[in-house]
């Protein structure tokens, strides 16, 4: 690698340096508790796959760059310069990491490896490897947030279609304001995803708990942060806060979408509104009586499998599960459950890549998780989930439904 | 020139390895001091305590260890409380502390105990660095330090057990003299000591323990210190 390029590359580890982050290289003792906690290496048990034999890829190249004991005896913590081959091991570590952050329950020390793995995202964009899905993605939120006027007269469009389906579902009289736009002071924004489905059946629980709320223009996404690019993640999460802030709403309800909540619940520091997952919302429209479900519970055995960002990542294990008990009359829980639950492998972007038959063997432990409940529907509060669960699920022939919980309480609410 | 190398062992290595100590971690510190801080929370859940008495139960109760190896844990837990154990009996062969000495017992408690259980634990730790997976994620610096620890370590324990139990008595007077004297920058190193029985052992202990002290800084030794900053982030 060119001396120029290796400058340039190590001004990007020197950007990511920040206290947390030498906390977490400093840290660990490489005692080997989490080497295999992480689905991927369940699936695949190689090295590459464990948290820790991730992490070093990364630790290695610190060392070598940003330590005296690197550069003087580099053989005695194994500092590796970089070059090509360390950069294909930082895509292999990176891109096979969904940030569940499974293995930071395992760490005696806590730390956060996929933390660690957002020095081999930034070098990755930097040295021009990132994979361009995600990139493109991130490009294409980005440029939807500089020109927004642009995007609204086909969002609007597409919007009438779905108030008349809002409208069928509930039997109201008239669609017209079942999806409000643009309403000032309401007290929920809601971000949904570019799917309608995301916002038909959150749309439908608004309207029968009789919410004041509105739509956002923007999905919650956030290719930014999958692709590890903190400007663009900053600048894609900044157009909801904007809009929020612009329209002066109390609360922002995030779709189920695990990282799109996790961002400005925890990452973007304090916000001038309340954050809270649909998941949450349902919680509260039930607790206050303002929702109610159907008479006859669902009869098939059911299970809900905890969304890592949404679950261990934010805290929100309670809500989903005391919905599902006024859903269904045999829940099963999967073990291990709640903090320590499998990822299923779809999160940190992964299922917006070509890596279909990798997705699958990650997601073994997610299949032999699933097998053991012997439940016929599988249930999850994350758009990554749902779509990795059907992967699993078609590449491992289960008999199983996978169905998101809004969807499912959208369709079972008394109306 | 035994002589020679013996007293640079035991006075200006002891300084070299202290200053290099402490100018490492003050340096550590300095670099976290001064790096950026975050705006956004890394924590995780559930959080069923306080946070500082989570961190307190992660750090020394090590709960996360017991839930995967029974057999690691046992280790971490007692190589840890013994460590603390043997910082104790060294301060008390600087100087007698009352506080120390509200249970009356010879210099170093654990009637020698605490050396033994500190090398199996080491060498515990060492071992199981040459089992898969752990050899592949290890690398020289996580082999050095234990061999170096547990030498110090050996040497160390070698000294109180011989005096507990034989006839080599080991004058702590003595060493109270030579610490003391280190401390106020005024090394004096007591005939006493380099003609005891044990001078050899203790210039090795004091070889390795120097060794040690001035890697402490430059490897994941640190963890004893950044475990809690950690911890704290987790619950943060």
């Amino acid at each position: 690698m060119e001396k120029e390029k290796i400058r340039e590359l190590k001004s990007l580890i020197a950007s990511r340096l920040t206290r947390p982050m030498r906390y977490y290289l400093d840290t660990c003792t490489r005692c080997g508790l989490c080497y295999d906690t992480c689905h991927a290496y369940y699936g695949i048990p190689k090295k590459e796959y464990s948290p820790v034999g991730r992490a070093e890829v990364v630790r290695r190249a610190v060392k070598k760059h940003f330590r005296p004991s690197g550069r003087l005896f580099p053989y005695w913590g194994d500092a590796t310069a970089l070059d090509e081959r360390v950069m294909d091991e930082m895509k292999e570590a990176a891109f096979s990491c969904t940030g569940c952050r499974r293995c930071m329950m395992y760490c005696p020390f806590g730390i956060d490896m996929p933390y660690i793995l957002g020095i081999a995202k930034v070098l990755l964009i930097g040295y021009g490897n990132a994979p361009e899905e995600l990139v493109m993605l991130a490009d294409a939120a980005v440029e939807k947030g500089k020109s927004i006027d642009e995007f609204k007269e086909g969002f609007l469009s597409v919007i009438g279609d779905m108030e008349l389906e809002v409208q069928k579902r509930l039997g109201l009289p008239s669609a017209d304001g079942l999806i409000p736009m643009e309403k000032k002071n309401a007290d929920v924004l809601f971000v949904g995803l570019s799917g309608a489905h995301s916002i038909i059946h959150p749309a439908v629980i608004f309207n029968a708990a009789k919410e004041n709320w509105t739509l956002s223009f923007f999905e919650a996404v956030n290719f930014g942060m999958f692709a590890g690019d903190p400007e663009k993640m900053q600048f894609i999460a900044d157009r909801v806060v904007n809009e929020a802030k612009a329209l002066g709403v109390k609360e922002v309800v995030i779709v189920e979408c695990g990282t799109a909540y996790r961002i400005p619940k925890f990452l973007l520091g304090p916000l001038p509104f309340k954050v809270t997952s649909i998941v949450e919302k349902i919680h509260q429209y039930l607790a206050e009586n303002r929702i109610r479900m159907k008479d006859g519970a669902i009869a098939e055995p059911l299970t809900y499998h905890d969304p890592c960002q949404l679950g261990r990542n934010a805290g929100v294990f309670d809500e989903p599960r005391e919905i599902l008990a006024r859903l269904a009359s045999d829940y099963r829980e999967m073990s291990p459950t709640r903090e320590y639950n499998w990822c299923c492998g779809g999160g940190g972007g992964l299922v917006a890549l070509d890596n279909e038959e990798f997705r699958i063997k990650s997601g073994k432990a997610k299949k032999d998780q699933i097998d053991a409940t012997g439940a016929k529907i599988v249930v999850s509060a994350c758009e990554n989930c749902i779509l990795q669960l059907n992967t699993i699920k078609d590449g491992y022939g289960l008999d199983v439904e996978v169905r998101s919980l809004s969807e499912l309480v959208a369709e079972r609410l008394a109306v | 020139m035994w002589n020679d190398i013996y007293y640079f062992i035991m006075v200006p290595m002891v300084y070299i390895a202290f200053a290099t100590f402490a100018l490492g971690i003050l340096f550590k510190f300095a670099v976290v001091a001064f790096s950026p801080g975050i705006k956004g929370k890394l924590g995780a859940y559930p959080r069923r305590l306080p946070r500082p008495l989570g961190v307190v139960k992660e750090a020394f109760a090590v709960p996360v260890a017991f839930r995967k190896s029974k057999v690691f844990w046992f280790f971490i837990v007692a190589y840890h409380l013994s460590f603390a154990l043997l910082v104790i009996g060294h301060l008390e062969l600087i100087d007698e502390f009352a506080a120390l000495q509200v249970i009356p017992h010879q210099v170093f408690l654990g009637a020698g105990w605490v050396g033994i259980v500190l090398m199996v634990s080491t060498l515990y730790f060492l071992f199981r660095r040459f089992r898969y997976p752990y050899n592949a994620i290890s690398v020289p610096e996580d082999y050095l330090i234990l061999i170096l620890l547990f030498f110090a370590l050996f040497f160390g324990s070698h000294m109180n057990l011989a005096s507990r139990h034989l006839d080599f008595m080991f004058d702590v007077s003595k060493m109270r003299d030579y610490l003391q004297s280190l401390i106020a920058l005024r090394p004096v190193l007591p005939e006493d000591i380099v003609s005891s029985y044990h001078n050899i052992m203790l210039a090795l202990h004091v070889l390795f323990a120097n060794l040690f002290l001035m890697l402490f800084p430059f490897g994941k030794m640190v963890h004893s210190v950044f475990a809690f900053c950690t911890l704290n982030l987790k619950r943060k």
